[in-house]
């Protein structure tokens, strides 16, 4: 399923997502239109993998160690040439420490770092074709603009003129022209942010490391660099490395995104691969919402199994997604993948629930409904409140699945 | 419209000049400056222009003569050499206290105060003890000597108590702390994503040292130099207890003139032009941008 | 409760608080040298007379001086060397004693009355007097050693200890060229120069305040140091030669004086008179083994004592002393700022 998304919108151009059509996949031509409406977050980014295949970066079986705590477990990862790759994950999952391992500023304490085929695990962060936006963006405080975004010029003797050259250039593309002279104290979080950007851009480095450098900006603009940001890797075509804590930042921004947990990838796909179909309960928690219930396979006839939910619904899901002999699964379903109707539907995986709370949340309506069985579902609907027939405590309603839409990410 | 129009209105008060409540807060330190600070220095003012009796006692008729004689050759030289011990003391100082500064302020804070208290705990002890601590050390028998004897990198007994040398040894021992101190502070302030920066852009060790952490740690180098420099230039309890009182500093100059040459108006003005050199140095320092940060 | 007492028993307590407060009165402020007045002379003066007696010390003539002169506090007694008395004389700063209380200024050795600071014997009673001293340890320098161009013959640089005393650095070069000491002339300063420019850089360490630490240390093996050091070094160990330098010497005669205006006169020449009596006397000499101006007190000291040569070297009695030089104090301190600068 996500192979086709992949090919769906391909090209280059960066569109504001309001402009985007709504993903063109409709594995389900009956609810097409609920499908669509819900799926109106920005669309998973178009993954360049079949063009930008050469690896840049190697990663084998990397693993750090600070005293007896394990902060990267085993990491074998390849990162393409001109790929925005995200590594995403809570704090304190191992992802800062990957990133200094790619900047060299922690040297694995097994395995190897390859960059273009190199070996660098033991080569210091001053002779790496690697440069690092920090999330404090470490502006030298006593140098100009210019001067900071010189310094990496500087240090690798690049020629005053070439340098003046590169600086005014650098300048212009994160849209800092003129301020060249003004010194760090003068600027905005946001103007920093580019200074920090331009200073590491300049290098033209073969890898940018970037540490949760949105972190610090308010909500606004930072939406604004995030599709800057994303405009300027594809316009450079430099190998992006992303940290991020935010799910949200990561699906709009990344070609692929290694979600790491314990200091483990524990997937690494397309946003839309991790989205729709995370392989692990840990991913299913932590990128957008879930519904992670407990079932019990009741039935398997090899076309489709019957899960039980708790003590009452039966759904049924595609037998290939439940091993052989499995007698209980935890899947997950997306709340906005919960179809909500007055009247019992014409569909699969259809029961009965109460609505318990409402919750508005602005564009959606957070419904909490107990079903058969007890269990609590979190569904969201579109928000109509302001409607005649609106959701209210009480009502009781029907929740359809589609089969696709629940996720097995763990059985036994 | 209204909250930006309070907040401008905040932004213009935090700026503005201290007054009603401010100077009543302030008056303890004023006046504690004013009378221990402005007021000592006014009566040395005066006194540098006035004469001495036969008792030594100040007379108030005004003279030039005080600062006349400070061109003295003598004085000029004295002058001179206690700015190049008090140099000397100061490089040393800050080539010893700086590594140990930024080594400190670079440990995890939980052994941070443990290693501060060590670089402390030799000053809980009275000066004129360890002075006399260092004397036994030093002396031809002394341990230092002893010791370099013994591991046979000296023939005969170490001989430089009573020399400049041990007033040296002596003044930096006593003033290290003043320079440890603030480039500790300068350094613990120094975010380590700024050092990494330097390395990540290309800037080896060394590089990242003179380009980044030395520049960021300026403000600690500049008061530590200020601390050392100026109390060593005047010190003269050194001198006269490890450098045997046998080559004078120009704090032994003044002090003699409070004391055996009962020359107050003298002394005096020696303090003043003291003070003058200090104000004009730090002046011209402040202006160039030096200490502001 | 007062109300309900007895009348008589009233009177009774009224006498005395009278008594009391002026028993409370009593009191001498003395101003001393550090370590030159015992403090059983002070308890027994006490004890005897009920005068209470504040002792206040000073490491210096010039340090009391300022103190004095200054004003902040009223002194009763002080005790300046001669040339300090003279200038205090010529200011008009001391009263003048009532000998008729003191009956016992005989005690002291004519020899160290009227004299050129005194002449009259009207404002000072000697205390405590010496010489100083030229210290040999003998186990460390076997020649003989009788004078300053003994010691700073050249032989012994680096192994001298002397005192840090611009004046009386001056006064053994001139001493030693036979010149009047007292002159601080051009001439005299011109002629001791090229000695002490040849002297000082012999001296390891001078010191004023504990020279003969170094002595009994090691760290040096000749002093030239003030006579009470120098008898308590050869108390400790007669290995230790004092002796008055044969160029010459002078006599410091540390004396008691009445500030003028001292609020407390009578008591303070009470405290004269009480510290002239032999059996009190011999126990400063005990305690301070200085020379001893008081010849009574001198009878009740042991042979022993009274064979210390640095507590009564030869011909003592008969040293000239220091007089007032004021201003060219700052020639004094000129030369010898700049030689040891030189050095």
């Amino acid at each position: 399923m996500s192979a086709s998304r992949e090919s769906a919108s391909g090209g280059t151009e960066v569109r504001k997502p309001a402009d985007l059509p709504s993903p063109t996949v409709q594995t389900h031509p009956d609810t097409q239109l609920e499908w669509e409406f819900r799926h109106s977050q920005p669309p998973a980014p178009p993954v360049g993998a079949p063009v930008l295949g050469e690896t840049m970066v190697q990663l084998r079986g990397v693993t750090k160690r600070f005293g007896s705590v394990t902060a990267v477990d085993a990491v074998d990862l390849t990162i393409r040439k001109g790929e925005f790759l995200t590594l995403l994950g809570p704090s304190g999952c191992g992802k800062t420490t990957l990133l200094r391992l790619l900047a060299g500023f922690e040297t694995p304490t097994s395995g190897e770092i390859l960059i273009e085929g190199r070996d660098v695990s033991n080569i210091p962060p001053y002779r790496r074709d690697v440069n690092q936006v920090f999330q404090s963006y470490a502006i030298f405080p006593h140098l100009t603009v210019e001067d900071n975004i010189a310094f990496g010029l500087k240090m690798r003797h690049v020629p005053a003129a070439e340098r003046r050259e590169r600086v005014e250039e650098a300048l212009a593309l994160v849209s800092l022209a003129g301020l060249g002279r003004r010194r760090p104290h003068e600027l905005s979080g946001g103007q920093r942010q580019r200074v920090a950007l331009a200073r590491a851009l300049v290098c033209r480095p073969k890898v940018l490391l970037l540490d949760e450098p949105l972190s610090a900006l308010d909500a606004k603009l930072r939406h604004a660099m995030q599709l800057e940001l994303k405009h300027l890797q594809r316009q450079l075509g430099i190998t992006f490395v992303f940290v991020t804590h935010d799910q949200e930042e990561a699906l709009i921004m990344s070609d692929r995104i290694a979600v790491i947990h314990r200091g483990r990838i524990d997937q690494l796909g397309t946003a839309t691969e991790i989205y729709h179909a995370p392989a692990s309960a840990f991913t299913a928690d932590f990128i957008g919402e879930a519904n992670l219930l407990d079932a019990a396979v009741v039935a398997n006839n090899g076309v489709t199994a019957q899960l039980q939910l708790g003590e009452g619904a039966e759904v049924s899901v595609r037998a290939s997604a439940v091993r052989p002999g499995a007698t209980r699964a935890l899947v997950s379903v997306r709340p906005e993948k919960i179809y909500i109707t007055r009247t019992k539907p014409a569909k699969e995986n259809t029961f009965k629930g109460v609505i318990e709370e409402e919750i508005f949340r602005g564009a959606m309506d957070e419904l909490r409904i107990r079903i058969a069985g007890g269990l609590q579902l979190m569904a969201m609907a579109a928000n109509e409140s302001a409607h005649e027939h609106a959701w209210h405590k009480g009502d009781t309603v029907f929740c359809a699945i589609h089969t696709d839409d629940i996720v097995v990410v763990e059985q036994k | 419209m209204a909250a930006p129009r309070a907040s401008t209105d905040n932004s213009a008060g935090a700026k503005r000049e201290p007054r009603g409540i401010g100077w009543l807060l302030l008056t303890p330190l004023l006046g504690w400056l004013g009378l221990f600070v402005v007021l000592p220095t006014a009566i040395l003012f005066v006194y540098s222009f006035c004469q001495r009796d036969e008792l030594g006692q100040v007379v108030f008729s005004f003279t030039w003569s005080n600062y006349a004689r400070i061109f003295d050759p003598i004085y000029l030289g004295i002058f001179g050499r206690s700015l190049w011990y008090a140099g000397l003391t100061t490089a040393l100082c800050l080539a010893i206290g700086y590594p140990v500064a930024y080594f400190i302020g670079r440990s995890p804070p939980s052994r941070r105060s443990t290693l501060l208290l060590l670089v402390m705990i030799p000053f809980w002890i009275s000066f004129l003890l360890r002075t006399y601590a260092w004397i036994s050390l030093l002396k031809g028998e002394g341990l230092i000597s002893s010791l370099l004897q013994a591991m046979r990198l000296l023939t005969g007994p170490l001989d430089i108590l009573y020399t400049p040398t041990a007033v040296i040894i002596g003044l930096v021992y006593t003033y290290l702390p003043f320079m440890i101190l603030p480039i500790f502070t300068s350094a613990e302030k120094l975010d380590n994503s700024m050092i990494e920066a330097a390395l990540d852009l290309g800037a080896t060790p060394v590089r990242a040292f003179t380009q980044v952490i030395l520049p960021l740690t300026k403000p600690g180098i500049f008061a530590g130099v200020l601390l050392v420099f100026v109390p060593s230039i005047g010190m003269f309890a050194v001198t006269d207890l490890m450098g045997g009182a046998r080559v004078p500093m120009i704090g032994n100059v003044i002090q003699n003139q409070f004391g055996q040459a009962r020359d107050w108006p003298f002394g005096a003005a020696l303090g003043i032009t003291f003070l003058a050199l200090f104000a004009i140095t730090f002046w011209f320092l402040h202006d160039r941008g030096e200490v502001r940060r | 409760m007062k109300k309900r007492l007895s009348s008589l028993f009233a009177i009774g307590l009224a006498l005395g608080a009278a008594l009391d407060l002026s028993a409370a009165k009593k009191e001498v402020n003395l101003f001393g040298w550090s370590e030159y007045v015992p403090q059983d002379v002070l308890d027994k003066f006490e004890e005897e007379t009920g005068i209470k007696v504040n002792y206040e010390t000073y490491a210096s003539n010039e340090e009391m001086l300022s103190k004095l002169l200054g004003g902040a506090a009223e002194f009763d007694l002080v005790q300046p060397s001669e040339y300090v008395v003279e200038a205090l004389v010529k200011a008009g700063k001391l009263e003048e004693i009532d000998f008729a209380n003191v009956p016992n200024i005989g005690n002291i050795s004519p020899a160290y009355m009227h004299r050129p600071h005194d002449p009259e014997q009207k404002y000072s009673v000697p205390y405590m007097v010496g010489a100083i001293s030229i210290v040999v340890n003998t186990e460390r320098v076997k020649e003989p050693v009788t004078g300053f161009r003994d010691v700073f013959s050249g032989k012994y640089a680096g192994r001298i200890v002397s005192l840090n005393d611009n004046r009386e650095l001056l006064t053994w070069a001139l001493q030693t060229l036979g010149r009047d000491f007292n002159a601080i002339t051009p001439e005299n300063i011109a002629a001791a120069r090229p000695l002490l420019e040849k002297w000082l850089p012999q001296v390891k360490a001078f010191d004023s305040d504990s020279p003969k630490t170094k002595l009994l240390n090691g760290d040096v093996d000749i002093g030239i140091v003030w006579p009470g050091e120098a008898a308590i070094l050869y108390r400790e160990d007669k290995k230790f030669a004092c002796l008055l330098p044969v160029e010459g010497s002078h006599v410091t005669i540390d004396s008691l004086v009445i500030p003028k205006g001292a609020p407390h006169k009578a008591e303070a020449e009470a405290f004269i008179s009480f510290i002239l009596r032999p059996e009190i006397s011999v126990l400063i000499s005990r305690a301070f083994p200085y020379t001893n101006p008081n010849r009574e007190a001198c009878k009740l000291l042991t042979p022993e004592e009274l064979a210390n040569p640095a507590s009564f070297p030869k011909g003592v009695e008969t040293l000239p002393t220091f007089k007032a030089i004021g201003k060219a104090a700052a020639q004094v301190d000129k030369l010898i700022t700049d030689l040891k600068s030189g050095s």
